[in-house]
């Protein structure tokens, strides 16, 4: 039988994040946000008044959400050439959203 | 210039080969390849047959992203080494020369197989669908699949469950699932429904972003699975 050797791309290797697109960007961003909110939710948990746990839970939220309504406008029908400047209005939308909500807080 | 090429044959380790190339303007790397196997190394093996850009057979991992060397200009890489490394997520024959029998398996285990409404004893002649058709508008950015392989290689979902049927499969199915001639859509809506197929796709866009043909498999994938939303809320999709 044929010796079988097939290659995936290395998660550790610079090579293969070479050339890597906005589409897996937004989808990585999306992931790590989840993940980063799965850590801060227990600290938030733990002590809700630590400032930048509260300014870190606020900045996960809206990426993550954000994303994942990129992801949900996709879905529905918008075209895939869109997903590109629905990445860059979610990036800019969390940013605003977090400048905003951060100045406003009333405590 | 440098090339670093992957060499790797049956029962030896894969390791990165560098060639000097004297680079000329309007060189390509399919142009540098063929230098190498001419002049340095005639055991180095790749594919390669139209050598225009039509064939898809040099389809290949150039600096981290799937391209066709014959149509990639050394001038249009960044600067430095150029490292060119066979597809992913196709078992290798010999260094930059891949086994595409994935294509077809996914093809066949998709369904992505016309199969005619009308037996062959019925036919009159061709049935024509009209360039104008709404049926023949809603598949014009998916029918020109050459079957290359390189959005199968960017995949990030064919690399971690090998159920998944893969871009070029999903993309074929669309266009079979649209088309009034073809006598399988309820067969091939069903098996889309299962668990390692539409929702496998993560709209990474990865296949897209790579085809050389300028094809959409994301826009096919996600438009199969609107059809597989209206079909499980009791809709007959169009």
């Amino acid at each position: 039988m044929r010796d079988r050797r097939v290659l995936k791309r290395r998660l550790g290797s610079a090579e293969a994040w070479r050339g890597t697109k906005a589409g897996m960007w937004a989808w990585l961003i999306q992931r790590l946000a989840a993940l980063g909110l799965l850590a801060v939710i227990a600290l938030h948990l733990h002590n809700p008044f630590v400032r930048p746990v509260q300014a870190a839970v606020l900045g996960l939220v809206l990426l993550h959400g954000l994303l994942g309504v990129r992801a949900i406008l996709l879905d529905f029908g918008l075209p895939a050439r869109a997903h590109r400047a629905l990445f860059l209005l979610a990036l800019l939308a969390a940013l605003a959203g977090f400048v905003a909500f951060w100045r406003w807080r009333w405590y | 210039m440098v090339l670093r090429v992957l060499r790797w044959s049956p029962g030896s380790r894969e390791r990165l080969q560098k060639y000097w190339v004297r680079a000329r303007q309007g060189m390509t790397v399919l142009d540098a390849l063929v230098e190498v196997q001419r002049g340095t190394d005639p055991t180095l093996a790749f594919r390669y047959a139209c050598r225009v850009g039509m064939c898809g057979s040099c389809g290949m991992v150039i600096n981290g992203r799937e391209r066709w060397a014959c149509r990639t200009l050394l001038s249009r890489l960044e600067r430095g080494p150029v490292t060119v490394r066979p597809l992913y997520h196709f078992s290798l024959i010999r260094d930059l020369v891949v086994d595409m029998e994935p294509i077809k398996r996914k093809m066949l285990e998709s369904k992505a197989v016309f199969v005619p409404r009308r037996p062959a004893e019925d036919d009159e002649g061709f049935a024509a669908v009209s360039g104008r058709s709404r049926e023949r508008r809603a598949v014009d950015g998916a029918i020109e699949c050459i079957g290359c392989g390189m959005c199968v290689s960017a995949c990030t979902m064919v690399a971690h469950d090998p159920r998944f049927p893969g871009p070029a499969a999903l993309n074929r199915v669309f266009t079979l699932q649209r088309d009034s001639r073809d006598g399988a859509h309820a067969e091939r809506g069903e098996a889309l429904l299962a668990e390692d197929v539409l929702t496998r796709c993560h709209t990474q866009a990865n296949c897209t972003a790579v085809c050389p043909m300028q094809l959409s498999p994301t826009d096919s994938i996600l438009a199969l699975r609107r059809r597989a939303l209206l079909q499980l809320v009791g809709f007959r999709p169009r």
